[in-house]
């Protein structure tokens, strides 16, 4: 199930995690511990912060809400293993009430702009010449529009709040999503497969049903999984511009966006929340490499 | 694809091509146009309220009148609209609410600021991933996977935190760089490393896929059977692969380096694009915003039309196509 | 695939040339050292001051136009005003000689001191100030603040080249005060007949400084007057300005501004964050300069206009449900002494009432089960006929510096633990004044500063919920009150000094009385500067520093 790279090439963003790599034959031993090394990190990271989402109390020793004013901005320690803010709020509690916020705005995201971006290029890709040079045309617009300039004037239009930036990021991402949906469709419907159900009289309807959605659905996942880390970063931007979660909302953009005031003060403010974002990009990144190559195989 | 005698063909189909360009590029202009009038008046608050200085001036009713009269907003919006297209086709981008200047000059002075050090990201961020990408695949599967691991993490690092850590390194700790933006060379190479690594290392994934397929090729085999040396094979051969998918990324790359230059023009107080279109949207200042918009979209539809040409340069089979 | 040789070799060359040549282009000769002798003492002449300021970059350099605090910043080293404050915070004739008012109060006459010619030669006389005034009153000049300081002018006119005689609509004993602010400069008349895109990019004044060029974003660009003449003597030197020049920087980012000053890149930073404040205290070759702000005191304004805060009972008992005094202390380093009052206390007519300002969630219960909050729901906030007893706080990420965004954290946290639930919104400018004409809040914090106690009519007096054509209004708790009213028309209108003092403080009683208003801190203004800069420390009376005595040694 390859995707055709000439479709996809121009000024493609996701691009990048999509040339599949298989390990060179005959690495073993040793050798092929290291080459997994990345996936299964990967994988263990994204499975804490996925744990942390689902269960924040297990692995939190503090209340993320609860002020201590006279604790505020202790260094890591024994006492609060990434320190403590301005509040005095334990900094790894924080990070571990922050996953879900963080993980479901980013998911929303995600979700948003692939799901616009099947819609699109599935008329893109199955709905004629006219449709597809109207949907190319529309494409076009969004990605000659810088994606912040698209969100910040969304976030003006409608407001700052959760939503608006889960709208915002699903939009500024979604004609990349499209593009590379729509690839795969057009792939899809000149594959043998097709043209033989084509031959056979199945109606379009059925043929996009049955044949196209079905296979085009695969890449998603892996488009999901990456995406999912760069919607994280995406959100926590627009956080630090002051567009993002409310306070006292341990939400990790938010976090990071208070502690810059404190860089000097208390490095580790702004330096483990930012890491948290890092590791959940990377490890999707990561993963969604591994996924494509599986399905390539 | 690869038919000979074929230059009248060629000919005429290249300037289809042409002409085809430009009228998409014309298209963009005026979509983007359209979409940042009707978006942004959408945004609740009056626009005369932008030019009299913001909600929290207490303007007369007389002097809201006389700024929407100055400024033509009394007419219905579709005459707005009308004349609005027509002053941006005859190059006119009006005046500024917020600087009550003529946009095209703040953009005269804004576009050099953020030219330079958009191009010198591009740049260094091209560099750093040919570099990492030829060293690592000279150097075997660990030197591979080590680099791997590097562009994938400065990939997902986002710029504001960068800075941070930058700034806290470089310039609290160690004293070694200037923590704002100066017109000496010096001031110039925080902002551009935030703005080059990241860039780097979405590039640098793209490159080194295709150099270690390229580099393992028939083509290569041959070229080495022929007794060219490696670092041969890799600059005659490979790098020219590696470097296609880098160059059709340069487009999209300039329009997040846009992005990237908002955040971190605010950071190391530099003068830019970036900056001004933050406070022009909160400022609803409508045609700082529409020139912002219309001069990237020109820059992404002209950097799209030179990556497509220099695609084809480096890639002769696609002269053809 | 072999006509066309590595692409890397053509393009590379050629790119590097641009970027080298677009590098040096960028290049400008480093600002000028001082010249000479640096004595431990002795001021030494020259040397450009660099100043970084963390506030918004105005969109106008005549603080005429709209009227805000950057604007009063920049131009206070360029502009001068007809009164201003000495070094005790005695109200002191500057560019005006002296002024005197009618029996009636409806006459005022102001002498224009003579002999002061602004930058651009033009002389200061009786018609000039007229022509400031007129500007100012202008619709078309949409100034705010100064054009509400001259609201209650109605006519002017020159009696010759040193008497300005002003008819008043009704009487106003704050009109000196108000000479003193920089929203009220005096302009060359010559400069102000250019157009406002003229004006805006350099306003010609009588200052030690002058506007030499403006680069947009980057810096405003002041030199020295060299035929200033102070119009009073002072304490410091005589003649032109030590400093060269200033460059005019904004740096909104807090952390790069204090690490430029660490740097040397820049000498003085203003909006100087609590806990920079509290480390360059600790570190050698940087001061601070604390100014606080004059007028309105910061407060926390209760909405009493709907429900919950039109019940008085619960306005006592949101304020002494949180615990404000500890979250100073944690977040601003010592750097805010808590205010008890709605006046800063650079005022002299301040009126604190510290006993009404005590955290004390008991009596906060007390008063919210008095007032039928008496249900909790499963999170623990309390409730009145099913509905949560919830307050809306849209706050404004560019007037609450983020030490006061976590102190208000702080303060939903502690409110928690009474019931009291607050929802913090934080918001741009655009939105936040959107928020309050709605009348979509329960509690605000607004910045208001002018010099004197007048600012209280502005704030608390019923005609101030009147909004603007722009919605905009003054009056944020919604006070209506007619014998409040009556207070604060009285004290703003007689002659006698002790009656004024006597009924502001009543006003002040019972605006404090009547929780209204939750006091915070004065409106913090601090600077921090290199030790370099000797003899800081002179402000205005909107305690905006100027530099006339400054010097940098070497």
């Amino acid at each position: 199930m390859s995707i055709d790279k000439r479709e996809l090439t121009p000024g493609d963003p996701v691009l990048a995690q999509h040339t599949a790599r298989r390990p060179a034959p005959g690495t073993r031993g040793l050798r092929a511990v290291a080459a997994r090394l990345p996936l299964l990190l990967s994988a263990a990271v994204l499975a804490f912060f996925v744990l942390a989402a689902l269960l924040p109390n297990v692995l939190a020793p503090f209340d993320p809400l609860a002020i201590n004013p006279a604790d505020a901005f202790s260094p890591p320690g024994a006492a609060h293993l990434l320190g403590t803010d301005e509040s005095g709020r334990d900094i790894y509690s924080r990070i571990i009430h922050g996953s879900r916020p963080s993980l479901l705005i980013g998911a929303a995201a995600t979700a948003i702009g692939l799901g616009l971006a099947l819609l699109l290029g599935t008329i893109a890709g199955f709905g004629g010449k006219w449709l597809d040079f109207g949907v190319g045309r529309i494409l076009e617009v969004l990605f000659a529009l810088p994606g912040l300039l698209l969100a910040l004037v969304f976030i003006a239009l409608a407001g700052p709040g959760v939503g608006t930036t889960v709208v915002a990021v699903g939009l500024t991402t979604a004609p990349g999503y499209a593009r590379m949906i729509r690839a795969q469709i057009i792939a899809l419907r000149t594959s043998p497969m097709v043209e033989a159900a084509t031959v056979l009289g199945r109606s379009r309807a059925k043929i996009l049903a049955t044949h196209i959605l079905p296979n085009a659905l695969a890449p998603i996942a892996v488009l999901g999984t990456l995406g999912l880390g760069q919607a994280v970063v995406w959100a926590a931007s627009l956080s630090f511009l002051g567009l993002g979660s409310p306070p006292p909302a341990p939400e990790w953009g938010a976090m990071l966006s208070a502690g810059r005031t404190y860089l000097a003060l208390a490095w580790w403010m702004t330096f483990f929340p930012g890491l948290a974002i890092v590791l959940v990009a990377a490890a999707s990144t990561v993963l969604s490499r591994a996924l494509k190559t599986a399905g390539a195989r | 694809m690869l038919a000979g005698g074929r230059s009248t063909r060629v000919a005429g189909a290249a300037a289809r091509r042409v002409l085809g360009k430009i009228g998409g590029g014309l298209f963009v202009l005026w979509a983007v146009a359209t979409a940042i009038f009707f978006g942004i008046r959408m945004i609740p608050g009056d626009p005369a309220e932008a030019i009299m200085g913001g909600p929290g001036s207490q303007a007369s009713a007389e002097a809201l009148a006389q700024a929407r009269a100055d400024y033509g907003l009394d007419a219905p919006l579709y005459v707005q609209y009308f004349s609005q297209l027509w002053r941006l086709a005859t190059g006119d981008l009006g005046t500024s609410y917020s600087l009550k200047t003529p946009v095209a000059e703040v953009l005269g002075e804004l576009v050099p600021p953020t030219l330079v050090l958009a191009v010198l990201a591009l740049l260094v961020a091209w560099a750093l991933a040919l570099v990492v990408a030829v060293l690592s695949t000279r150097s075997g599967a660990l030197g591979s996977a080590l680099a791997s691991g590097l562009e994938i993490v400065s990939a997902a690092v986002p710029h504001f935190w960068l800075a941070s850590v930058l700034i806290m390194l470089f310039a609290t700790a160690l004293g070694w760089l200037p923590p704002v933006s100066t017109n000496a060379p010096a001031g110039l190479v925080l902002p551009v490393a935030t703005l080059a690594l990241p860039l780097a290392g979405f590039l640098g994934q793209v490159m080194r896929d295709t150099l270690e397929t390229a580099h393992r090729s028939p083509f290569a085999l041959s070229a080495r059977a022929r007794g060219e040396s490696e670092t041969g094979v890799l600059l005659r051969h490979s790098l020219r692969h590696a470097a296609l998918p880098g160059i059709a990324l340069s487009g999209w790359a300039f329009g997040s380096l846009l992005s990237g230059a908002v955040v971190v023009e605010s950071i190391f107080a530099r003068p830019g694009l970036g900056r001004s279109l933050l406070s022009a949207v909160s400022a609803r200042d409508i045609p700082m915003v529409t020139g912002v918009a219309l001069l990237s979209a020109g820059a992404y539809v002209v950097i799209m039309a030179f990556s497509d040409l220099a695609e084809r340069l480096a890639d002769p089979r696609m002269a053809a196509a | 695939m072999n006509n066309v040789r590595p692409l890397t070799r053509r393009l590379f060359p050629a790119a590097f040339g641009l970027a080298a040549a677009l590098v040096l282009a960028g290049c400008a000769p480093a600002t000028t050292a001082p010249e000479s002798g640096n004595d431990a003492g002795t001021p030494v002449a020259g040397g450009t001051l660099v100043y970084a300021s963390g506030d918004a970059e105005p969109s106008c350099l005549d603080p005429h136009v709209g009227g805000n605090y950057p604007q009063a910043l920049v131009s206070s080293q360029y502009l001068e005003t007809l009164y201003t404050k000495d070094a005790k915070g005695n109200l002191v004739p500057w560019l005006a000689e002296d002024s005197t008012v009618s029996q009636d109060g409806l006459t005022r006459t102001v002498e224009i001191r003579q002999g002061i010619k602004f930058t651009d030669g033009t002389a200061l006389d009786a018609a000039a100030v007229k022509a400031n005034f007129e500007h100012l009153l202008d619709p078309k000049t949409a100034s705010s603040t100064g054009y509400l300081a001259l609201g209650k002018i109605d006519s002017m006119k020159a009696l010759d080249a040193a008497t300005l005689e002003l008819k008043l609509k009704s009487p106003d004993n704050s009109l000196l005060e108000s000479f003193s602010m920089p929203w009220v400069a005096i302009e060359s008349p010559t400069a102000l007949k250019r157009s406002q895109e003229e004006n805006c990019a350099a306003p010609v004044g009588t200052g030690p400084f002058k506007v030499e060029s403006w680069k947009k974003q980057d810096a405003v660009n002041l030199v020295r007057n060299e035929d200033y003449v102070q119009p009073v003597a002072t304490d410091g030197h005589e003649g032109a300005a030590y400093l060269e020049g200033i460059t005019w920087r904004f740096i909104p980012e807090a952390a790069t501004r204090y690490a430029a000053l660490q740097a040397g890149e820049v000498q003085v930073i203003d909006n100087a964050q609590p806990d920079t404040i509290a480390a360059a205290a600790k570190s050698q070759g940087i001061k601070h300069l604390d100014a606080p702000r004059p007028g309105a005191s910061n407060r926390i304004e209760l909405n009493s206009s709907k429900a919950p805060f039109n019940d008085s009972k619960v306005r006592e008992a949101f304020i002494h449900a949180v615990n404000v005094d500890a979250g100073i202390d944690s977040l601003f380093f010592g750097t805010a002494p808590r205010s008890h009052s709605p006046l800063s206390s650079v005022e002299p007519l301040a009126y604190s009432a510290e006993t009404l300002f005590a955290y004390d969630p008991a009596k906060a219960g007390e008063l919210l089960d008095a007032a039928g909050w008496t249900e909790r729901d499963p999170e623990g906030y309390r409730t009145k006929d099913g509905e949560r007893l919830s307050l809306v706080f849209p706050v404004s990420t560019s007037q609450s510096i983020p030490a006061e965004q976590s102190l208000f954290e702080q303060l939903q946290a502690t409110a928690k633990e009474s019931g009291i639930e607050i929802k913090i919104n934080l918001l741009d400018l655009s939105s936040w004044y959107g928020e309050l004409f709605k009348n979509d809040y329960n509690l605000v914090s607004a910045p208001y500063t002018k010099v004197g106690p007048s600012v209280l009519s502005i704030l608390f007096h019923s005609d101030s919920t009147i909004p603007a054509p722009s919605g905009y209004f003054a009056n944020l708790s919604q006070v209506k009150d007619p014998a409040l009213d009556e207070l604060l028309d009285a004290a703003g209108s007689t002659a006698d000094e002790a009656e004024r003092k006597d009924k502001y403080a009543q006003a002040q009683k019972l605006v404090l009385e009547g929780h209204y208003l939750l006091p915070l801190y004065d409106q913090q203004n601090h600077f921090l500067y290199s030790e370099k800069l000797r003899n800081v420390g002179a402000t205005t009376a909107v305690a905006t520093p100027t530099f006339f005595d400054t010097w940098l040694a070497k």
